[in-house]
């Protein structure tokens, strides 16, 4: 029972951290998404206190894990937009594909090939 | 406030149990394939749970009582990548320079070449504005197509389906093209497919996951401040 608790509340710490980002996204105006200040404010937590309490590390990985579940309304939502869709679609499906695949072949290979010139050492 | 009955209650909890089953379901069907990321759990999920709003036609908006409460919880679980994140800190630190130049030249390349790609398509101008923010997250994707014009549910579209094409595809493809580097395959993951990108590649392993989920930050941070100038440019 008493595990239960601690986990409960690792989970309203991410919560709190969440809705602290956002707040202050929303309160200055800023560009970032309120949840990667959230990140930004646990990171600073965990760099501070040097080790990540057995809670937190419990939850954390436990929905980092099963982050996709999270995502599905999304997918469904998709279905609603359809209608939208019915002049572009062609046109908007091979933009979406192909330029997904450049971004990632881009980004990819500009990583590596910086990091192998940069990096004496090859990691694993 | 606005009302919110027991029985908007029930259709929330009704929604989400059959959420979770379908989820629980392709979980098991991904197991089968051999953990395939082929097989990618939003896809999965989300194909039955459309099949059956359409077939029972069953209303969206019925559907979303439940769904926005898990789209909700995407901003905690989202928080948690802190927690790998700071297991991973020192190897992040190490790699800011491969990671600035992949941040740079990948977000670039992931906006123009949908606003080439669309207009080359001939697709109309509406459409391109809301092609341009695809590869950043849902809510900076919507934010950014209202501030050049776009229609924010169609950008919301895009981006989801972007996601789930990165997911499906970006491990095989990077496998293909030998970006082998464990970072390079989360970094490049994060910057074209957010976070439904991110949660896939965490499969991979944590590093990859890690390494997504800060493209994803720094992808989304750069997106929302140059986009609206760059489309000043292009329009």
């Amino acid at each position: 029972m008493r595990l239960a608790g601690r986990l409960c509340l690792a989970f309203l710490l991410l919560v709190a951290c969440d809705s602290a980002g956002r707040l202050l996204s929303w309160a200055f105006g800023l560009p970032v998404p309120g949840t990667v200040i959230g990140i930004l404010i646990l990171l600073a937590l965990l760099l501070s206190l040097r080790r990540i309490p057995e809670p937190v590390a419990r939850v954390s990985d436990f929905l980092v894990t099963h982050l996709n579940f999270f995502y599905i309304p999304a997918g469904v939502g998709v279905m609603g937009y359809g209608a939208l869709l019915t002049r572009d679609l062609w046109p908007v499906i091979i933009a979406l594909v192909v330029s997904t695949f450049l971004a990632m072949l881009a980004a990819g290979f500009a990583f590596q090939w910086t990091a192998r010139l940069t990096e004496k050492r090859e990691e694993q | 406030m606005s009302a919110f009955s027991a029985g908007d209650l029930m259709t929330a909890v009704l929604w989400i149990a059959v959420t979770l089953a379908f989820y629980l379901l392709a979980r098991r069907i991904q197991g089968a394939a051999g953990g395939t990321p082929l097989a990618n759990l939003v896809l999965l999920g989300a194909a039955p749970i459309i099949a059956l709003i359409y077939v029972a036609d069953i209303e969206l908006n019925a559907y979303m009582q439940g769904g926005k409460v898990l789209l909700w919880l995407v901003g905690p679980a989202t928080v948690a990548i802190a927690v790998p994140l700071y297991r991973n800190f020192a190897r992040v630190r190490s790699a800011l320079l491969p990671m600035s130049v992949s941040l740079v030249v990948g977000s670039s390349v992931a906006v123009l070449s949908a606003l080439l790609i669309g207009e080359a398509m001939g697709a109309s101008v509406e459409t391109i504005r809301a092609l341009a923010p695809k590869s950043v997250s849902t809510p900076i994707a919507m934010g950014i197509a209202e501030e050049i014009g776009g229609y924010p549910s169609l950008a919301a579209a895009f981006v989801i389906f972007t996601g789930i094409v990165g997911a499906v595809f970006g491990a095989g493809f990077f496998t293909l093209v030998r970006i082998r580097d464990a970072r390079a395959r989360g970094f490049a993951m994060g910057i074209a497919a957010h976070g439904i990108g991110t949660a896939s590649i965490f499969r991979e392993g944590e590093v990859q996951g890690t390494f997504s989920g800060v493209a994803m930050a720094l992808n989304g941070i750069i997106t929302a401040l140059v986009l609206p100038l760059l489309w000043l440019a292009f329009a």
